[in-house]
């Protein structure tokens, strides 16, 4: 069996189709006709740029513009004046097209990777692609077609590359494995997407796995069977009727209101990275967006996303939500976030450093856009905004400060905007738990986020395997911080929310309820599932069994009582 | 021959987005343009020359532009860079 990150959830039984890297091996020729080396080097050109922009178009249509944009870049590139002119003056000079190329791009590979600078760097991946692109056009090698593999393929590559994805026929293709790429990778999110099963980062997948081999993917616990018996085939097809009835199962729960069993009304969420997301949130029947955030709209791009461009996307998402509540959480950089071109300095301690709102205060040329962007787009819907890792008072006021001198800006201008909108701070250091009472007068609501008040409660980074056995959110600090959060937010009359995996988890569920947590923020895929759950408990069953939790000293014991009463 | 020298304000630089919108808008023009940073001449129609050139915020550069069409250049290529790209 192999193993990988499970990265798309399903089972898929089928056969491997292997997509082999190209080779751009090529013989070096010493070229005498150089009008005609030119002449097809420049057809290569122009097939390469047809095909690239038909590509473009594809992944707008099906994956969106950001990501079009990338391999729009690489066309701005290749036309450039003195990257042709310097490919044909080394053909003019008796390089073959093939070797041409190379060279130039190699330059260029060169230049761009030394550079100091994070954001040049990067460019030198761009014209890497350029070049393998190009190279393959002259020696007339195409990628494979994946558009007409046969029915219950499994893909097998290094990586899916964009252009790849563009061709995937979603009824042919039952398993995606790949040797690299996390949860967040494009072919990640491409498969959840698509509801493709995958697992992917399984090590030397492509050399040990051959063409038309049989296997099972199963992208729930990121296994791979390889030549699985009649036995193994039969268990997995039950294991995929199971899932197929789970899901079926949770069908009935499409379109209910989210209620306890003795029917108080919850409100449940979903959390989101991209407008295209509010599409999912639909149509797997999320009430709203508990957490918008927005890095993407600013990772995804080479510079800084342009007020107008970041209102379009806010407007954007709010007219899908057609009316939804959508709460937009504003720039979290820092911490394992960066954005390149924002020119941060490396620091030694990034998670209590420089990060989110610390830098968004400090760097108002870069926030200003985005508020301002929001305050247009709240006439469109229902926007609240929120702020992530406040740790003081002074940080919200100074916020409310800013928003309001944004707001006389849009006033002269005469631009509409809704005057009323809340303004929220996210629960996820210690600090704010202990002061929920105090930020509980300033702010509109509260929104708990689990995985930061785990890490920084327990003081424990869980990517080092030697601490993460402390990462819990059933941590009896965790526990009373959120239980402080939620109580204080009571106090003040203000809603709270959870936007962490712990709001989808069901033993942390009945404790959320008897604490009296207003909304839930979870992925769509557990829209159903948590409003199942939600709707298994009373007020009355839910405190019993919170009150009991909170009696116990340690996180084991916590767990184990949830375990013995909780039936998932 | 007309030359200006601006400091750059949008925050990154010439960058992909910036770089490219500027070659392109420039290409348009018969003029040569040039974009003069520490005293190293760039080809300013080249969006790979720009990239490499590491453009920052703050940096002071100088434009120059010689041909027919100078003047029209000139003036496009000072709005584009005094709105920062329109970022």
């Amino acid at each position: 069996m192999l193993k990988g990150v499970n990265a798309s959830e399903g089972i898929g039984i089928g056969k491997v189709m292997l997509i082999e890297e190209i080779n751009l091996d090529y013989e070096k020729r010493k070229i005498t006709d150089t009008q005609k080396e030119i002449e097809r080097y420049r057809k290569a050109l122009e097939s390469y740029c047809k095909k690239t922009e038909s590509q473009a178009k594809k992944i707008r249509d099906t994956v969106g513009e950001k990501e079009a944009d990338i391999i729009l870049g690489h066309l701005l590139m290749i036309k450039d004046p003195g990257m042709s002119s310097s490919i044909e003056g080394n053909i003019s000079a008796g390089c073959c097209a093939e070797e041409a190329v190379a060279q130039v791009c190699d330059m260029f590979i060169g230049v761009f990777s030394m550079a100091e600078d994070e954001l040049t760097k990067q460019r030198a991946s761009d014209v890497e692609d350029i070049k393998t692109g190009l190279i393959a056009t002259l020696l007339g090698k195409e990628e494979a077609d994946i558009s007409c593999a046969p029915a219950n393929t499994v893909l097998v590559a290094r990586d899916l590359t964009p252009s790849m994805t563009s061709c995937i026929v979603k009824d042919n293709i039952v398993g995606i494995v790949t040797e690299v790429g996390g949860k967040t990778s494009h072919s990640a999110i491409l498969a959840r997407a698509m509801e493709i099963p995958a697992v992917l980062s399984v090590e030397n997948a492509t050399t040990i796995l051959k063409n038309g081999q049989e296997i099972i993917v199963d992208g729930s616990y990121g296994e791979i069977i390889e030549n699985p018996s009649m036995g193994e085939i039969y268990a997995y097809k039950d294991k995929t009727v199971i899932f197929k009835k789970e899901k079926e199962e949770l069908q009935k729960y499409v379109g209910r209101e989210t209620l306890t069993a003795d029917g108080t009304k919850i409100d449940l969420y979903c959390n989101i990275g991209k407008p295209e997301d509010a599409d999912t949130v639909i149509s797997k029947d999320g009430e709203g967006v508990g957490l918008f955030r927005t890095e993407f709209l600013y990772m995804g791009n080479t510079s800084i996303p342009s007020e107008d461009e970041q209102f379009e996307a806010y407007k954007k998402t709010l007219l899908k939500l057609s009316g939804k509540p959508l709460i937009i959480r504003t720039l979290d950089v820092g911490g394992d976030k960066d954005i390149p071109y924002l020119g941060l300095n490396k620091e030694e301690n990034p998670f209590m450093g420089y990060r989110a709102v610390r830098f968004c205060l400090h760097r108002k040329d870069v926030y200003a856009p985005q508020l301002k962007a929001l305050l247009r787009a709240s006439v469109f819907g229902d926007i609240r905004i929120m702020l992530p890792l406040v740790t003081c008072l002074d940080e919200l006021l100074e916020f409310k400060s800013m928003l309001k001198k944004l707001m006389e800006e849009l006033n002269s201008q005469g631009t509409p905007y809704n005057k009323d909108i809340p303004v929220g701070v996210m629960i996820e250091t210690p600090a704010a738990a202990m002061i929920a009472d105090v930020l509980g007068k300033e702010a509109d609501f509260f929104s708990i986020g689990t995985n930061d008040l785990t890490g920084y409660t327990m003081a424990v980074d869980r990517g080092n395997p030697d601490v993460a056995y402390l990462y819990s959110p059933f941590q009896p600090a965790v526990l009373r911080s959120i239980k402080r959060t939620i109580e204080m937010g009571r106090e003040n009359s203000i809603p709270v929310g959870m936007c962490g995996e712990a709001a989808s988890d069901p033993l942390m569920i009945p404790l959320l309820l008897a604490f009296g947590l207003d909304e839930f923020s979870v992925s769509a895929t557990s829209v159903l599932k948590t409003r199942k759950i939600i709707s298994m408990w009373t007020r009355e069953k839910a405190l019993e069994v919170a009150e009991k939790a909170m009696s116990l000293n340690t996180e084991k014991e916590v767990v184990k009582y949830l375990n013995s009463v909780v039936k998932v | 021959m007309v030359s200006q020298t601006f400091t750059i304000t949008n925050s990154q630089g010439f960058h992909m987005r910036p770089a490219g919108a500027f070659t392109t808008a420039m290409g348009k023009y018969q003029s040569s343009v040039s974009v003069i940073k520490d005293g190293n001449k760039i080809d300013g129609k080249s969006i790979m020359n720009l990239i490499a050139a590491c453009i920052k915020c703050g940096t002071e550069i100088t434009v120059e532009i010689d041909g027919p069409d100078e003047e029209a250049a000139m003036k496009e290529a000072a709005e584009m860079i005094e709105n920062g790209f329109g970022e």
